[in-house]
């Protein structure tokens, strides 16, 4: 049946901030008009808040129901009817969240409130943050956003669950499910105890503890096995052992080695007598062999010594004749030596002399050479004291030169007098008398005829009687002022240097530079005079000079008798080193020739004296021999003895050849290899014996464990382990087939329960794509569409296709839901946009008609799109 | 002159494969065995036991065996006379050696190959086993043995007659015409463990408790009456407990499937039955599942041990079957195809059919909860 919506008003929702509230909602066709931007999805969202969001919830879909900024609750109010009956619901959120549902049962609140409503329209509670559309069961599906309506989703469990029923119902062989379940339900159970969900063998549980008896028993047989083995072995070696022993104690009792033994034992005995007899027949034959080389040797010896002594008498003999020879040179020589030696001695002494002359004469002439220096150093002196007497003579006029700033002060005062007279004279009235000048006298004085005079002031001049008063111009008398004030500095100036006036400055000057040049000369004459004699020991300067003066003697006269100049005594000595080093020459000569003549002489002498002990010895040697006893009849001793020695020479081969026919080394070795064979069989039948015991011994601990019994049990045990792990293997694989088989079982029928959805699809499509065949998945997902028999896969068809399709599908489900007796709405948010005019008046006319079968509510912004539909309009 | 032959007791033989009590019935009637053979010989006064080889499972047993061997002989005033077989053949430091140690003087061991003279002109002639695999026929050293005096020669051996060389045993090997050849008047064998005469004076006595689903037959011994001149009377003596049964069921339905179960039942005594049971035949599945669980829920229970070979009973869904899942929906569908993979008959066909099983086995059983 449908589900009327009649009223619906709400309050700080979202951007509606003050109450809204839409009334008037009729059956069948509804048009909400309201331009963009004003909310018409908002009231599609707010419809589904009331529908299907939990008061009580926080979660994120419920905050954003508060109008952004504000901590207002939001409420919502809806009025519908299903069938006869009428219902509101009253919801507030988030501040003292509340809802209240009204219904033919009467009024509910809270959480009974929820619940029934979830019972009336089959959907579920919704625990997502955001919201979850699969959860609001069927009207979720139908109840579309803008931005789900180009989506052609398939439903969600509980839609499908819902039209199941239908579903079944019509496809007919669906007919016990509940058989299906109960046995779905056992093959599951015992699947969980065989695999896990990931379809992997279970780590727990009977087969995997068959697993493990299995392993466990094989590792059980394995080790019986092994320990069995081990036993086995040892029994295998006892028998060895027991084997070797006998073989040994049959070798043991062999007597063949003793008798062997007993035969080596005699044979060594003759061995021993052999070799007995070897060494004495070895002894004889060495002494027969010694005497014969002694007698033998010493025949040699004589007739070396005899040849020996006539060898050194010739030798002797000879070198005597050349010896003689030698002598009278050797004589000659040493006098020519002693001769020579007493000449050098004489030119020597001659040098002697000379050298000694001509020191004294050297001697002599230094002593002359310092007296004349003496008188020199004393003529120099006096000559000194002149010029220093000059010297400071001049240094006193150099010293008096006046310095030349106060030359310029004496001449500034002069040209200063010259001026202050000129300007004394230039106010000055000069007078002349000429003439008698009887009894003119001027300022009381006399005047002096023909000469100008010059006044500078009032004069008075007595002219007989008269008095002839003159007055020159003030400036006269400033003139003259002046001038005298320049006087008394020109005198001042001038008392200060001594001097009279500045011609007298000058003159003085002139001297003193004179002078200045004067103590110049003097000073480089001293200089000159008072040169350095190394002679005397005399430094340069006055002062050293006058010294020496001062320290020597008072001069003595001294004969000068020098006969013999130093040159001739140095002559004299020359020729006496030139008879020196001829002597010396003729010496070295004589001494020469003399070691020549000794040196052929001395080997000779040597050569001499040992061919004189050869001679000696060997005569010595010969008398020696000859006294010995046995030099009497030394030949017949001799043959004699030959024949001795070739005797023992054959008795000892024959005695050697009896000892290597009897070794007695051999036949020790052979003993001693019989004995040690015999003592290691001794030991290893010990080591034997031991071993037997040992495995005897283990034999007897191991065997009475029962290890045989317990490896046939334990791989007796292994083998039902594996049976009984093969028989579950199998019980296993039969399992999981029979699931995998349910399984497909299942999808295939599922493929089948499309098919009414596809058929009440194609009413509506085949108007729309004539021909087209819609295919839907085992989820009842629209996939593709089949058009002229091409497949075309959802998603790559156009979005207004899409779109048609979307909506087609929904109202097919919408239409199977309302003949399972749900209450159904349809309300599409700004449907067909993207629809072309043809389609949109045939889509319009779809819904036109789904109208006529349940409430259809087109919220949209085009109403010129929808204007030729008979509807109810709501305006906002 | 009488005396009981018997041989291959196998004293100690795990029997691993099986269940732990069964395991333990088994294990314990092998010695029960011996108590029965002495009571026998008790019973009928005889003086000598002769068992013919493998005492005991293997050469290496346990001391508790050894014991309770040994302990259970020592109970009877008869003389136990032992020889070694292939599985407890004699060597030096082993198994006889054991025993030797713990035995008392009725039971004599016979490891050497050396003629005993039992009664006053009654001679054993022994041929012990020294390796568990003889290439020489071990009887051979019967002709250089000395019986003086001998009045009856019995010799005793253990192995296989060459006749028998078709089951591919070529080891221990022994004359079959030895008897004739060494003048004995009988000649007690071991190793085959059913009793069988080879000719009048050579037996095969097989084991007094049967170890195997070789045979039908419980154990036996053999009691056996000798004179000079004579052929020996030979008489099987039941000593066996446990009857170690084989049946092949060429089945076509449940019903001849309970009757044959009846005939069974009314022909053993279940408590000491082993029943190895193979299947055969074609059945509908609502049969065959029907089969299986009374054997499982039934038969099992009744018998000592029961084996069912049951891959060669062939459980077709018959239509009725796929009827009546068809209606099930899906259930129908998963049975279409395991069917048409078992008719495929690939590789997995046989688990296809186990699954098939088993989809019908829950599905009944869901049908009866």
């Amino acid at each position: 049946m449908s589900l009327q919506l009649r009223r619906i008003s709400l309050n700080n929702f979202r951007k509606f901030r003050e109450p809204l509230t839409i009334e008037g909602l009729g059956e069948g066709l509804n048009i909400i008009i309201e331009p963009n931007e004003s909310g018409k999805s908002t009231i599609l969202e707010a419809l589904r808040a009331a529908f299907f969001v939990r008061h009580a919830t926080k979660n994120q879909l419920a905050q954003s129901f508060a109008p952004y900024g504000e901590a207002v609750a939001p409420e919502i109010e809806v009025s519908f009817d299903i069938g006869a009956d009428s219902w509101k619901i009253a919801k507030r959120f988030l501040k003292s969240p509340q809802v209240e549902v009204t219904g033919p049962q009467g009024r509910a609140q809270g959480e009974e409130a929820e619940n029934r409503l979830q019972a009336l329209l089959g959907f579920v509670k919704d625990s997502s943050q955001r919201g979850d559309p699969a959860t609001y069961g069927a009207l979720g599906m139908l109840w579309v956003p803008q931005a789900q309506a180009l989506e052609v989703t398939a439903p969600g469990n509980i839609v499908r669950n819902s039209i199941q029923a239908t579903l079944e119902a019509e496809v007919g062989t669906i007919v016990g499910g509940a058989a299906y379940e109960r046995v779905r339900k056992r093959i599951d159970e015992q699947y969980e105890l065989y695999w896990t969900p990931g379809g992997k063998a279970q780590s727990k549980g009977r087969w995997q503890a068959a697993r493990d008896r299995d392993q466990q028993a094989r590792q059980a047989a394995a080790d019986a096995t092994t320990r069995l083995d081990a036993l086995e072995k040892s029994f295998g070696d006892l028998e060895t052992a027991r084997g070797r022993l006998k073989v040994l104690e049959r070798e043991l009792a062999d007597e063949t080695e003793l008798e062997q033994r007993a035969d080596l034992v005699q044979a060594l005995e003759v061995a021993k007598a052999a070799a007995q007899i070897l060494e004495t027949r070895k002894a004889e034959h060495e002494n027969f062999s010694t005497n014969l080389d002694r007698l033998e040797d010493l025949h040699a010896q004589h007739g070396a010594a005899r040849a020996a002594l006539m060898a050194a008498s010739a030798t002797f003999a000879a070198i005597t004749a050349n010896r003689e020879q030698l002598t009278g040179q050797l004589e000659a020589g040493r006098t020519k030596v002693t001769e020579a030696k007493a000449a050098l001695d004489q030119a020597r002494n001659d040098r002697a002399a000379a050298r000694q002359a001509l020191v004294e004469g050297e001697g002599r002439v230094a002593l002359r050479q310092r007296r004349a220096a003496i008188a020199d150093a004393r003529q120099r002196h006096t000559e000194l004291l002149n010029l220093e007497q000059q010297l400071g003579d001049a240094r006193i006029d150099a010293e008096r030169l006046i310095p030349a700033e106060a030359v310029a002060r004496l001449e500034a005062n002069d040209r200063a007098i010259a001026e202050a007279r000129a300007g004394v004279n230039a106010g000055a009235t000069s007078i002349e008398l000429i003439g008698d000048i009887a009894d003119i006298t001027i300022g009381g004085e006399p005047l002096t005829p023909n000469i100008p005079r010059t006044l500078t002031g009032e004069t008075q001049i007595a002219l007989g009687g008269g008095i002839l008063v003159i007055r020159p111009p003030a400036t006269a008398a400033s003139a003259e002022a002046s001038l005298a004030a320049v006087f008394e500095r020109q005198a001042l100036e001038l008392a200060e240097w001594d001097v009279v006036d500045l011609a007298a400055a000058r003159t003085r000057n002139d001297t003193a530079r004179d002078a200045q040049g004067t103590v110049q000369l003097l000073e480089s004459k001293i200089a000159g005079l008072t040169s350095a004699q190394p002679l005397l020991d005399l430094a340069a300067g006055p002062d050293a000079l006058k010294l020496l003066v001062a320290s020597l003697a008072p001069d003595s006269p001294t004969p000068d008798d020098d006969a013999i100049s130093v040159d001739q005594l140095t002559r004299r000595l020359e020729e006496t080193e030139t008879a020196v080093v001829r002597a010396e020459t003729m010496h070295d000569q004589a001494v020469k020739d003399l070691r020549e003549i000794e040196d052929k002489d001395r080997p000779l002498a040597a050569e001499q004296a040992g061919a004189e002990r050869d001679q000696t010895n060997a005569s010595d040697r010969v008398a020696q021999i000859e006294g010995r006893p046995d030099f009497t009849g030394l030949a017949d001793a001799i043959v004699k003895a030959r024949e001795d020695a070739a005797q023992a020479a054959v008795k000892l081969a024959e005695a050697k050849r009896d000892a290597t026919a009897h070794d007695v080394q051999v036949i020790n070795r052979k003993i001693d290899t019989i004995d040690s064979r015999a003592k290691a069989g001794q030991t290893r039948r010990s080591d034997l014996e031991k071993d037997i015991a040992r495995f005897e011994a283990i034999i007897e601990s191991e065997g009475g464990k029962g290890l045989a019994s317990v490896a046939a049990a334990a791989a007796e045990e292994a083998d039902a382990a594996t049976q009984a792990l093969v028989r579950l293997d199998e019980e296993a694989a039969t399992i999981k087939l029979l699931k995998d088989v349910l399984d497909e079982a299942r999808a295939e029928a599922a493929r089948t329960f499309v098919g009414p959805v596809a058929q009440r699809a194609r009413v509506h499509v085949e108007r729309l794509f004539p021909g087209a065949e819609l295919n839907f998945d085992a989820e009842l997902g629209l996939t593709s569409v089949t058009r002229s028999g091409l497949s075309e896969v959802c998603g790559t068809l156009s979005k207004g296709t899409q779109e048609q399709l979307a909506v087609l599908t929904r109202l097919a489900f919408a239409d199977m839901l309302l003949e399972q007796g749900m209450p159904v709405s349809l309300i599409l948010d700004d449907p067909l946009v993207y629809s072309d005019d043809g389609r949109l008046d045939l889509m319009t006319e779809i819904l036109e008609e789904a109208s006529q079968r349940m409430q259809v509510i087109l919220l949209t912004c085009r109403d010129r799109a929808f204007r030729h539909l008979a509807a109810t309009r709501v305006q906002l | 002159m009488r005396f009981l032959h018997t041989a291959d007791w196998q004293l100690g033989k795990p029997f691993g494969r099986f269940d732990p009590e069964v395991r333990a019935a088994l294990g314990e009637a092998r010695f029960d065995a011996i108590d029965r053979i002495g009571e026998v010989a008790a019973a009928q006064r005889v003086g000598h036991v002769i068992v013919a080889g493998d005492i005991f499972d293997t050469e290496g047993p346990e001391d508790r065996v050894i014991v309770q061997a040994v302990s259970r002989m020592q109970r009877y005033p008869c003389r136990w006379w032992l020889l070694p077989g292939n599985h407890d053949y004699a060597r030096n430091g082993g198994l006889w050696d054991r025993v030797r140690r713990k035995a008392s003087d009725n039971i004599i061991l016979l490891t050497d190959p050396s003629a005993q003279e039992i009664e006053a002109g009654v001679w054993l002639l022994p041929a012990p086993l020294i390796h568990r695999h003889h290439l020489d026929d071990p009887t051979e050293l019967f002709d250089s043995m000395e019986t003086p005096g001998a009045k009856l020669r019995i010799g005793l051996a253990h192995g296989s007659i060459r006749d028998f060389t078709a089951r591919g045993e070529t080891k221990n090997q022994i004359a079959p015409d030895r008897a004739k050849r060494s003048n004995l008047d009988y000649l007690a064998l071991g190793d085959w463990h059913g009793t069988l005469k080879v000719d009048p004076s050579t037996w095969y006595a097989g084991t007094p408790e049967t170890d195997s689903f070789q045979r039908d037959e419980p154990g036996h011994a053999l009691m056996v009456e000798l004179a000079p001149g004579g052929e020996p009377k030979v008489e099987p003596v039941r000593t066996g407990r446990y009857q170690w049964l084989l049946r092949d069921w060429m089945l076509q339905d449940a019903s001849a499937f309970s009757a044959e179960c009846d005939v069974l039942l009314s022909a053993i005594d279940p408590a000491s039955t082993l029943l190895r049971l193979s299947l055969a035949g074609i059945t509908g599945l609502a049969d065959r599942v029907e089969i299986l669980s009374r054997l499982d829920d039934d038969l099992r229970h009744r018998l000592r041990f029961l084996d069912v070979r049951s891959d060669d009973l062939v459980g077709r869904p018959g239509e009725q079957d796929l009827a009546d899942l068809k209606v099930e929906g899906l259930l129908g569908i998963a049975a279409e195809k395991l069917t048409d993979t078992i008719n495929a008959r690939g590789t997995d066909a046989i688990s296809a059919r186990r699954a098939m099983e088993r989809l019908f086995v829950e599905y009944h059983r869901g049908g009866q909860a």
